[in-house]
Formats: C-alpha cells, sequence, structure tokens
C-alpha cells in the first residue's frame, strides 16, 4: 500500500530547531509528531502532520548507551494526547534526526526499540496511524503503523511543503 | 534527461532539475488558461502531472487553447487528449495521471501534487480547490483573467498563492462570500465569458514562474502568499494594493490542525 507523509515547511523548521537544541546529559533530542491521515488514489495513505511537541528536559532518562532514551512521562503524556485526539483520529509520531546530508534510515537501536512504542500509541488510538520519523539535514524518511497493521509500511515520501518544496523520496525513486 | 537540456536555466540551482523532477504538479482545467501552464511545466521539466478537464475542443477554443489545431473540432479532441500530448512532446518520460471530468469526481488523485495551479472559471470552483489544497497541505496558485466594460473593455486578472499556514484568498480579499453568491445567483444567466490567448500567457507564464520559485527556491525570498493582479490593457504585473499596509499575519479562515479527511461524527 502506498503511503506518504507531508508537513509544512514550518512545521519541518519548528522541528529542526527543536531537536537542534542541546540537552543536559543525552546525545540528541526526541520528540514526537502529530497527524491525521488522508485517502488516496488506489486505497493509498497519506499522513498529514499538524502539530509537534517537544518532550521537556526532565523525561529524558539518562542512557550512555543510546543517543536519547525518553522515560515514561514522555510516553505516557504521547499517549494521552492520542487518547484526547481520538475524536479527530488523531495519531502520534516519534521523530528525531540523523545529523548527516542524504537519505537515511532507521540505525540498529531505532529498529530495536521505537516499534515497541506502536502497540501502546495503537491501544489508545485505534483508528488511526502512527509511526517514526527520521529527519536528516536535507531528507527525510517515515514508517507508518495503519490501523490494526502490526507492520510498518515504508513512507514512498516526505514532502514539506515550504519553500522550497522537499520531497524526499524512499530509495532514490524518482 | 541530457544535461544540455536544462542547460539555459542552470541558474536555478545545480539540483534544481531533480527537484523540479520531483515534484507532483496538479492543473485542473486545460483550456485557455490550463494549456499554457501545461506548455510551459513541461518546457521547465515538470515529470509528474495530475490533470483534469472532461471538455472536448470547440471551435470557440481555438483563439486560445495551446496546442489545439482546426483537426481537433471535428475529431472533438479531449482537451486532456491536447494536454497530454503537450506534455509527452516534450517529455517523453514523464508520468501523467488524467481525469476526463472534474477534479471533483477523482478528489483523491489531486492530493498526491505538492503544487496545485488552479485554471478554473468561477470563485466556487477556486473556493473548492483552496479547502482541498489547505486540508491536504498543497500549495495553490489561482490564475483568471477576465474582460469588464465596453468603452474601453478592460483586461484584468490575477495570481494568487495560497500555501498551507499563510494567507489565503480570503484573507487578501479576493475572495468572498458576496462574490460567490452573486455568481451563484447569476448561474446560467450570463453567456460565454470573453478571453483571449494573449492575457492566459501572462497570468500563466506568472504562475509557472512561482511554482518554479517554490520549487527551487532560486530567488531566495521567502514567498509565504503573493497576490498579483494583471491590467491587460496597460500590460502589467503588480502586487495588489490590498496587500499595501496589510495587518493580517496569521489565516483566521483555516486552521492548519484540520487537516486530512474529514471526519463525522454521530452528535
Amino acid at each position: 500500500m502506498k503511503v506518504e507523509i507531508r508537513l509544512t515547511g514550518s512545521l519541518h523548521g519548528e522541528i529542526l530547531r527543536d531537536l537542534a537544541r542541546p540537552h543536559p546529559f543525552a546525545a540528541e533530542r526526541v520528540g514526537f509528531v502529530f497527524g491525521r491521515v488522508g485517502t488516496l488514489a488506489a486505497e493509498g495513505r497519506l499522513v498529514l502532520l499538524n502539530r509537534y511537541h517537544s518532550i521537556p528536559d526532565d523525561q529524558y532518562v539518562d542512557d550512555p548507551a543510546v543517543g536519547a532514551r525518553i522515560g515514561s512521562d514522555a510516553i505516557t503524556g504521547a499517549m494521552q494526547a492520542v487518547y484526547h485526539g481520538r475524536p479527530a483520529r488523531e495519531g502520534v509520531f516519534h521523530i528525531h534526526v540523523h545529523p548527516h546530508r542524504g537519505e537515511t534510515g532507521m540505525s540498529g537501536v531505532d529498529a530495536r526499540e521505537t516499534p515497541k512504542m506502536m502497540p501502546g500509541f495503537q491501544s489508545v488510538g485505534r483508528e488511526t496511524a502512527h509511526g517514526i520519523i527520521i529527519l536528516s539535514l536535507d531528507h527525510g524518511a517515515g514508517w507508518v503503523w495503519l490501523p490494526g497493521r502490526k507492520e510498518p509500511v515504508a513512507a514512498g515520501t516526505v514532502s514539506v511543503i515550504g519553500k522550497p518544496l522537499g520531497v524526499f523520496e524512499k530509495g532514490g525513486r524518482r | 534527461m541530457s544535461k544540455e537540456r536544462f542547460s539555459r536555466q542552470s541558474f536555478l540551482g545545480p539540483d534544481s532539475d531533480q527537484r523540479i523532477a520531483r515534484c507532483t504538479i496538479g492543473v485542473p482545467g486545460l483550456g485557455g488558461g490550463g494549456s499554457h501552464v501545461i506548455q510551459q511545466l513541461a518546457h521547465v521539466g515538470f515529470q509528474d502531472y495530475v490533470i483534469y478537464d472532461g471538455d472536448i475542443v470547440e471551435e470557440s477554443n481555438l483563439n486560445r487553447l495551446v496546442g489545439a489545431k482546426s483537426i481537433d473540432v471535428p475529431a472533438e479532441t479531449p482537451k486532456l487528449h491536447i494536454a497530454k500530448m503537450m506534455i509527452l512532446g516534450l517529455q517523453p518520460q514523464a508520468r501523467i495521471r488524467g481525469f476526463g471530468g472534474r477534479w471533483q469526481e477523482n478528489p483523491e488523485l489531486l492530493r498526491e501534487c505538492q503544487i496545485v495551479i488552479g485554471c478554473v472559471d468561477s470563485y466556487q470552483g477556486r473556493h473548492e480547490l483552496e479547502v482541498a489544497c489547505r486540508r491536504y497541505m498543497m500549495h495553490y496558485i489561482d490564475i483568471g483573467m477576465d474582460v469588464h466594460g465596453q468603452n474601453p473593455p478592460v483586461i484584468g486578472g490575477q495570481v494568487i498563492l495560497s500555501s498551507p499556514g499563510n494567507l489565503c484568498m480570503r484573507c487578501v480579499g479576493f475572495l468572498t462570500d458576496q462574490k460567490i453568491a452573486e455568481e451563484a445567483a447569476r448561474y446560467g444567466k450570463a453567456g460565454p465569458r470573453p478571453q483571449v490567448v494573449w492575457p492566459n500567457g501572462v497570468l500563466a507564464s506568472t504562475a509557472v514562474g512561482l511554482a518554479v520559485d517554490i520549487v527551487t527556491g532560486w530567488t531566495r525570498r521567502a514567498l509565504p502568499y503573493a497576490y498579483l493582479v494583471y491590467d491587460g490593457n496597460l500590460g502589467t504585473v503588480k502586487e495588489s494594493v490590498t496587500l499595501r499596509n496589510f495587518k493580517i499575519t496569521a489565516c483566521p479562515h483555516y486552521s492548519g490542525i484540520d487537516v486530512g479527511d474529514p471526519i463525522l461524527m454521530e452528535l
């Protein structure tokens, strides 16, 4: 199934600025971005990200083994936001930056740790999509868990609707 | 695509060819304005199109429909076909998703676009396109022309950029409930509206220029919105005077939160 992700240039800028801030002890920052779903042709899905939630410094856990680890308060907060956003079918996406240029993907830690959050998000927001988004300095990639699905669908594109326009394609497809 | 093909537009940026090729662009309406737009998009190098028009070429179209020939009238050639041939003649590898009808009959296709250039005739049609573009996060560029009066006739037109999170066509004063209501009241009473080729060309060129700037960022200027007014008698395109002393900085008409498919709730 075709899945695309889209956000405005201003939201993209807000996310990059927040995630670039140094943290007192974590090597990097992570955040949550919320979004709703639109229907594309051939039953494709368009994830439209509409607001960002910055994770407070004190909700990180000091774990030198990983770039950033967030505590249960942060995850519970995201789950509560999904719960309250159920009437609008708002889903949540874990987001962070890999500080390099070009296409990016999940690291070993990302692939092992981040999907563990999805069952919890799906339990409070069954009718919408959740997932993971990783931005690089000039690209982006996303994995979307659609309602009722246990496995993610990799987004074909992440588009930043700003100026200049960013259309980040998976696998360098045209 | 050879490097030579775009060598004269390399000032748009080192990766501008790829940026343009990656953008999916929509053009609802392939008549006088849309046919110009399509021709220029294909020349510039756009590769991915979503286009709509359900009409066939008629005799009265031949004064302005770019790409149409006299033989297309008896052949009843669809305007969609004219547009496809225009694109493929310049970009043989282009991906074209065309629909022979109104975009509202197949709205899911349009949502795949990052930019939509609306070439529709009515205020209501513009309103509906802008609503869709806001809901599914697409840049919307509107073009339109009209001829008023007789002594002498006055040609006017506009090019408006309405981007998600920024000012909309209502904010800049172009679209109002009154205009939409008056248009609805006139429905069926007015004859064919005057249309000529050169104003469409000016407006289409201006719209394509905005689209290329959005995609490549070559002017390096912020472009949150645009409202450009064409005076066809003077031959000028200027920023609308309504933007002078403009006080609105945030759009009160469209929430950036209300995106995606509308959700129906039982009360």
